[in-house]
């Protein structure tokens, strides 16, 4: 028996509107349409923007209670487990602070090889903090929210650190939350570099591989691997700085039936339950700074630089022509210190010039410190 | 119509600010930062097929499309996965709603238990073409869930109907 009800409004008789057939069509088709938009097109970006931008006061409302808890949880740690974490904390600064200092002797010595060696100067990458809010509830891809978007200068693309490795990429910037999809997410994949051989490769995410994972694609049966080699960005894809750890390999499956290995690896950040991350600005987007080498048009900004360095270059030649080539190397520092330092203020005032030649640029020198390493054993 | 006492109550008018309002409720449980668990119940999937069924004339596929279209935007889910979910829930509660009432609660929630199940299908399988990740198979606990969850929302969001027409000292509510 249906429930009666003391309503007294009549039930409009005619004016019915579309039937529910022809609702569902519209709306499935409606639906169907925004689907293939969005996965094949990347077409919804500013649905995505405006619908997000509306619904934040409620995701705002319905993150205050867990923070909440999770915060009121925190309240009631126990004494021991403060101690222990301080001291925790204390022996890794401890750790870091030799090394910190080692790292400013050896910044100084890597700019001058660099002169020597004509490379381009390595760029620092700019950083943001992050608090991580939540991670996204679909269960089909993996991806976090963080608290910094579009107000905060966060561009979609930034790789994504923790305090022990990359952890992601930006892949939605709204107002005030950024998206960022984890490296073990399947449709994310790194370049990387083995950190003994200086072998290149890319690394894929395959969240399905032992809880969370990723996979070396592509690398031959004879491939020089060993488990618990280091994998690092190679810098090659103008997103991630060069030289961050990204995973550490766990297990080689060589097999007789397959020219390839299959290669699983452990990430390094921590990718379920991270707190806080930096994020970077994308190297690609950075300014660049202006080869020792002259010759490329683009790289030099302002004509002055142009002229300066023009003027150098003719008395650098003129030397090495008129003086001994054994006389060259000791020459070289003091000519292209002062074209080091001088563009510095210049480029960061410069456009953004095309990230081709800056891609390409930490490949030789990455290649030729690392292969004499990689050949010795 | 003969009125049998105990056997049948005759409602309150609805107010369409409590529907408004239990759908609101529902999408702001389902957007609680819990973090990714493949068997969590969709709430307001369950609400909209509630007032699917109880107040057809009221809530339309078109509001069921817009909810879907948030609970994407909040998952960062493909954009339309829930929305066509919802469209399809939306418009299998209109084709039940004459019969379904007709039964017992523990009934209803049997003859529920498909479109909960057609709904979750609807999601994986869009995701498993889209190139998502399989999520397990606890994603089978969702629509059970949702189904024990039937007889507990009628109770509940048909409570302030149920309220005495003419409140007195004795049923001041």
């Amino acid at each position: 028996m249906p429930l009666g009800t003391l309503d007294r409004t009549a039930p409009p008789l005619f004016n019915q509107g579309p039937s529910a057939l022809s609702k569902l069509i519209l709306f499935s088709a409606l639906a169907i349409f925004l689907m293939v938009a969005d996965a094949r097109f990347h077409l919804v970006q500013p649905i995505r923007s405006v619908v997000g931008t509306v619904l934040y006061p409620v995701q705002w409302l319905a993150l205050k209670p867990v923070q909440m808890v999770l915060g009121g949880s925190k309240y009631f740690d126990d004494l021991q487990t403060a101690q222990r974490r301080e001291e925790e904390a204390r022996k890794a600064l401890a750790s870091q602070a030799e090394r910190a200092s080692q790292a400013d002797a050896m910044a100084q010595d890597n700019a001058r090889l660099r002169a020597l060696l004509e490379l381009r100067q390595t760029t620092l990458t700019p950083g943001r903090a992050a608090e991580v809010l939540y991670d996204a509830a679909d269960p089909y891809s993996r991806k976090i929210i963080i608290d910094q978007g579009q107000t905060q200068g966060i561009v979609p693309g930034s790789p994504v650190i923790d305090a022990d490795g990359v952890l992601g990429q930006v892949t939605l910037v709204n107002a005030f939350t950024s998206e960022v999809t984890l490296v073990i997410d399947r449709d994310l994949s790194i370049p990387v570099q083995n950190t003994r051989t200086g072998a290149r490769s890319v690394a894929f995410g395959d969240a399905t591989a032992h809880g969370a994972g990723m996979e070396l694609r592509f690398m031959g049966a004879n491939a020089d691997l060993r488990e618990g080699d280091l994998l690092a960005t190679s810098g090659v894809d103008g997103v991630y700085p060069a030289g961050v750890p990204v995973a550490r390999i766990d297990r080689i499956e060589r097999r007789a039936d397959s020219a390839f290995a299959r290669i699983y690896c452990m990430p390094l950040a921590t990718v379920s339950g991270a707190r806080y991350v930096l994020v970077l600005a994308p190297v690609g987007q950075q300014a660049l700074r202006p080869a020792p080498l002259s010759g490329d048009p683009l790289a030099v900004s302002k004509k002055k630089e142009k002229d300066k360095e023009k003027s150098d270059k003719a008395k650098g030649k003129g030397k090495g022509k008129a003086e001994k080539p054994t006389d060259k190397p000791s020459d070289k520092p003091a000519d292209k210190a002062p074209e080091a330092a001088a563009p510095k203020p210049a480029t960061q005032a410069a456009p953004q010039k095309p990230g081709a030649q800056q891609q390409s640029a930490p490949k030789p020198g990455a290649a030729a410190a690392n292969k004499p390493e990689g050949r010795s054993p | 119509m003969i009125m049998r006492p105990g056997q049948q109550q005759l409602l309150l008018p609805l107010n369409p600010g409590f529907m408004w309002a239990s759908l609101f409720v529902a999408m702001l449980l389902n957007m609680l930062p819990l973090g990714r668990i493949a068997w969590m119940p969709d709430l307001l999937a369950l609400v909209i097929v509630f007032w699917g069924v109880h107040q057809p004339a009221r809530v339309s596929i078109g509001i069921a499309f817009m909810f879907g279209l948030a609970m994407d935007v909040q998952q960062s889910a493909l954009l339309g996965q829930h929305a066509l979910s919802y469209t399809t829930l939306g418009f299998m509660a209109t084709m039940i709603h004459r019969r379904l009432l007709w039964y017992p609660l523990f009934s209803q929630a049997l003859q529920v238990l498909p479109l909960f199940a057609l709904s979750h299908l609807i999601e994986l399988g869009l995701r498993l073409i889209g190139g998502g990740v399989f999520p397990g198979w606890s994603v089978l606990l969702a629509p059970l869930i949702e189904t024990a969850l039937w007889p507990f929302a009628t109770i509940l969001l048909l409570a302030p109907q149920r309220r005495a027409p003419e409140p007195d000292a004795n049923r001041p509510l």
